[in-house]
């Protein structure tokens, strides 16, 4: 017998639903991303510039909107020193930001550095709710990313940026500072 | 209240006196014991190796033996947990399965006790949770509870429900193993002189490991540790 | 690598490299602290109850999911295969090899490749392969299989990487671990940039979406299966999950149980090629799924024991395994080791390949008690070392001893004679006979000549 598919909120303990957000923030930063949350637009623009300020070029994915695009000489992705890219979800429970290919793959993995937007309205409060979303419109890869790139497998010593990038900001926007 | 007493194989050969032990502190609660003396061994080690028709025989023989008994006590986790857990599954419908108890558990579960005295007052030891007791009967808490109150001090061990290793003849059959297994357990021990536990079997594994390694250690069975509860009050 | 080799591979291990013993035991725990701290505020009996659920179901409509799963995949223009056996997959990948020229291979953590021996096979192509995920890196440059089901190279300590990674990348001998992850993060970076194909295993397949997803903390996975222009996934039947919604919960539990993370770090969920067919930017413009069956049916089919296939493969049984952690996952002799590898083993490979697994084991009952989807990993190795000694594979002096024992058993006053007698014999005969001399190789011997319990009845106890 199949029991039904969505897990019971109490299944998984306090899953942030009275404040996403905030749940987002925590999960993210406890497994080492950083966050920054910004009201609007005119607030994220003046972050980004003094923000791109210590990067010298720059690799951005098609969906990020121009207002939200640093000032940086654009480079490819495997050689970009910051690639950013714009989330098309959020969960609360595991401090996850959904990613499309359909705005390229390159840029979110090969820089060293990745900024993700994401708007405050679209972080759920559970995975399933965030993976919801994108059932019936899935791109090539919807990618979860939920902190920086991380091993412990030399010598059970946590390193980060192994791989992917070894630093990661999320900038949620119209979210309360 | 009656019960019989079930000494198991390696109580009678191993741990005889402790097993009295056990005897002395049923009736000083008085229980009327009596010991059904075709009892030989629940059939554990057959069972465990895979050898299920030599299961069955001495399942069979062992639910003979103790069909009139309205209780049976055994002074083992792992005995208990064979008659509770596994003869349901080798013989049809085996009234001993519902009726045993490990000592513990009987002592608080069915007699209700809280306290059996202050005879361990001061005393510092190290409990090991044998497996079986722990897993297949759920039996923890009820020795805990009998050791402290009767004034143990049940010292913190990190890696006291952790197997020591005996998982009967696994012991014979990857000795190097199961040995490393005790040696974990006894280098992670606090400071203490009496590690006390409910199974003959973890007791010979790191009794046995513990002499060869020189180690300043007592073993004890709970029988002999409760009895002495009891005792100091005498 | 064989399994019937076990104790005397767990014996060498013990006794020669103690230092793996160390560094297998500190990393489980370090596991274990973590899945008990990741469970702490969470109903874990719902949890397991709901998983055992929906993957016992999916095991009992295997052949509808997998129809489903195809069918969408299909849709989205994926090449799917069908592999019965380690040879089919070989087949399969030589024609895609040699129908794309391929020369070098960026492969993703996949505990099924080593099922189906696929790097050895691709190298007699002459295909360069590179192991991506770090830990299975470092144990592709010292040439050992992997030791664990989500740390390969948990068995190694920082010295033992620094010495091969000055030998093969040079590094500085005391290279920190930033460095020696720097060094391979370059050089593999190259790698996943130049490879033709990009090899993954899969974690689970969602049948509604088909939709193939993918766990991970490095990031490897992602640019494995997102920069060359070929991916294929092997994945094996019994990953299938029912749908889409399944897939959150799965994720998260498999996380939890295995390192205690809510989640990995990054997770890939693939339906269908990217690139230009797709009309995306990048991304690999084929995608082949090769559905894995090396003995899965078999299993399935199997009354007794079908439940090991709904493992997630976290690893959660292997790190509370007290045995498992005293030596690590190469005494096994087989690619899953611990608890799950034991019961799996048999059923995948044969019994008699595969023995004596079921019997490394003491019994203890832990890895029933943290394993996500309930598998009865207890019973099951009961079941097979009962078929062990059905089909005589046990050994003949075991065989006497049991059968000895049980007709002394069945007969009291013998039973009672013989508990005497056993008390007269010297310690010096009970040391050399058979299976006491493997007791007192490590232990002394308990003594056995007190009274027995019957004779201090029959004095009276007072």
């Amino acid at each position: 017998m199949l029991p039904q598919a969505a897990e019971p909120p109490w299944a998984f303990g306090d899953a942030g639903g009275a404040d996403p957000v905030g749940a987002f923030e925590h999960r993210f930063r406890a497994a080492g991303g950083e966050v920054v949350r910004l009201t609007g637009e005119a607030v994220a623009r003046g972050w980004l510039d003094d923000f791109a300020g210590e990067f010298e070029t720059v690799s951005v994915c098609t969906g990020v909107p121009d207002a939200l695009q640093p000032a940086l000489p654009p480079a490819p992705p495997s050689q970009a020193a910051l690639g950013v890219s714009l989330a098309v979800g959020a969960a609360a429970q595991t401090g996850s930001l959904l990613l499309s290919s359909r705005e390229g793959r390159q840029p979110q993995l090969l820089p060293p550095v990745h900024l993700i937007w994401v708007r405050a309205r679209e972080v759920r409060p559970t995975l399933g709710g965030a993976l919801q979303a994108h059932r019936e419109n899935l791109p090539a890869v919807l990618a979860l990313h939920s902190g920086p790139s991380k091993s412990a497998d030399i010598g059970q010593i946590l390193v980060t940026g192994v791989h992917g990038p070894g630093r990661v900001i999320a900038a949620i926007l119209g979210a309360d500072a | 209240m009656r019960v019989s007493f079930f000494v198991t194989c390696l109580g009678d050969r191993f741990f005889a006196e402790a097993a009295a032990d056990a005897v002395r502190l049923l009736r000083s609660l008085d229980v009327d014991v009596d010991f059904p003396r075709n009892q030989t061994c629940c059939g554990q080690p057959a069972w465990n190796a895979g050898h299920v028709p030599q299961a069955r025989e001495m399942a069979a023989h062992t639910a003979a033996v103790f069909a009139d008994a309205d209780y049976l006590v055994l002074p083992s986790g792992s005995c208990t947990a064979m008659l509770r857990r596994t003869y349901p599954r080798l013989l049809e419908s085996p009234a001993v399965a519902d009726r045993s108890y490990e000592l513990a558990e009987f002592l608080v579960d069915v007699l209700g006790v809280t306290e059996l005295g202050r005879g361990l007052e001061g005393r510092r030891l190290a409990y090991h949770h044998g497996c079986h007791a722990l897993r297949e009967l759920g039996v923890a808490e009820q020795p805990m509870r009998l050791l402290e109150s009767a004034g143990a001090d049940v010292v913190p061990w990190e890696m006291d429900q952790e197997c020591c290793g005996f998982g009967g003849l696994f012991s014979v059959k990857n000795p190097e193993v199961s040995v490393a297994m005790a040696d974990r357990k006894l280098d992670t021990l606090p400071h203490v002189e009496t590690v006390v536990s409910a199974d003959g079997g973890c007791l010979l594994q790191l009794e046995g490991r513990a002499r060869r390694r020189r180690m300043r250690l007592r073993f004890r069975s709970l029988a002999s540790v409760l009895w002495e509860a009891r005792r100091g009050n005498e | 690598m064989s399994s019937h080799d076990y104790r005397a591979r767990a014996r060498r291990i013990i006794e020669e490299t103690p230092e793996v013993r160390e560094a297998v035991t500190a990393a489980t725990r370090t596991f274990v602290d973590h899945r008990r701290d990741a469970y702490a505020d969470l109903d874990e009996i719902a949890l397991s109850g709901w998983a055992e659920q929906v993957k016992s179901h999916v095991l009992t409509h295997l052949g509808d999911y997998l129809e489903e799963a195809e069918a969408r995949l299909v849709e989205r223009g994926a090449h799917v295969h069908w592999a019965e056996t380690a040879s089919d997959v070989h087949q399969i990948f030589e024609r895609i090899v040699r129908e794309h020229g391929v020369q070098k291979v960026v492969k993703a953590k996949s505990m099924l490749s080593e099922e189906v021996a696929l790097n050895p096979f691709l190298e007699s192509l002459g295909v360069e392969v590179f192991e991506t995920d770090l830990g299975e890196y470092i144990i592709q440059l010292l040439g050992e299989p992997p030791s664990h089901i989500v740390g390969p190279s948990i068995h190694k300590s920082l010295d033992d990487t620094r010495v091969i990674f000055h030998e093969r990348l040079g590094t500085p001998r005391d290279a920190s671990p930033e460095r020696l992850a720097q060094a391979a993060r370059g050089l593999l970076r190259d790698q996943f940039i130049t490879a033709d194909l990009g090899v993954s295993g899969g974690n689970f397949l969602v049948a509604e979406t088909g939709s193939i997803a993918l766990i991970e903390n490095e990031g490897n996975i992602r640019l494995s299966t997102s920069v060359p222009r070929i991916h294929v996934a092997v994945v094996g039947i019994e990953k299938v999950l029912p749908r889409w919604a399944d897939l959150s919960t799965f994720l998260q539990v498999t996380a939890k149980s295995a390192t205690g993370q809510p989640v990995g770090c990054f997770v890939s969920i693939i339906p269908g090629p990217g690139g230009s067919p797709a009309g995306e930017p990048d991304g690999p413009e084929e995608l082949h799924v090769v559905l894995v069956d090396a003995g899965r049916t078999r299993l399935l089919a199997d009354p007794k024991v079908w439940e090991a296939l709904r493992c997630v493969r976290c690893g959660a049984c292997l790190n509370i395994c007290p045995v498992y952690r005293q030596t690590g996952g190469h005494a096994y002799g087989y690619v899953y080791s611990g608890p799950i590898g034991a019961v799996v083993a048999p059923g995948l490979v044969g019994l008699e390949e595969t023995l004596p697994l079921p019997f490394a084991s003491s019994d203890c009952g832990a890895c029933a008690d943290v394993c996500p989807v309930r598998i009865p990993i207890p019973e099951l190795l009961h079941v097979w070392r009962q078929r062990a000694v059905e089909r005589g594979l046990s050994s003949s002096e075991e065989r006497s001893v049991l059968s000895l024992w049980a007709s002394f058993a069945t007969r009291a006053r013998l039973f009672g004679w013989a508990e005497n007698v056993a008390g007269l014999v010297p310690q010096w005969v009970i040391r050399r006979l058979p299976m006491l001399r493997d007791w007192s190789s490590g232990r002394e011997a308990p003594p056995a000549d007190g009274r027995t319990f019957r004779e201090l009845w029959d004095k009276g106890i007072k």
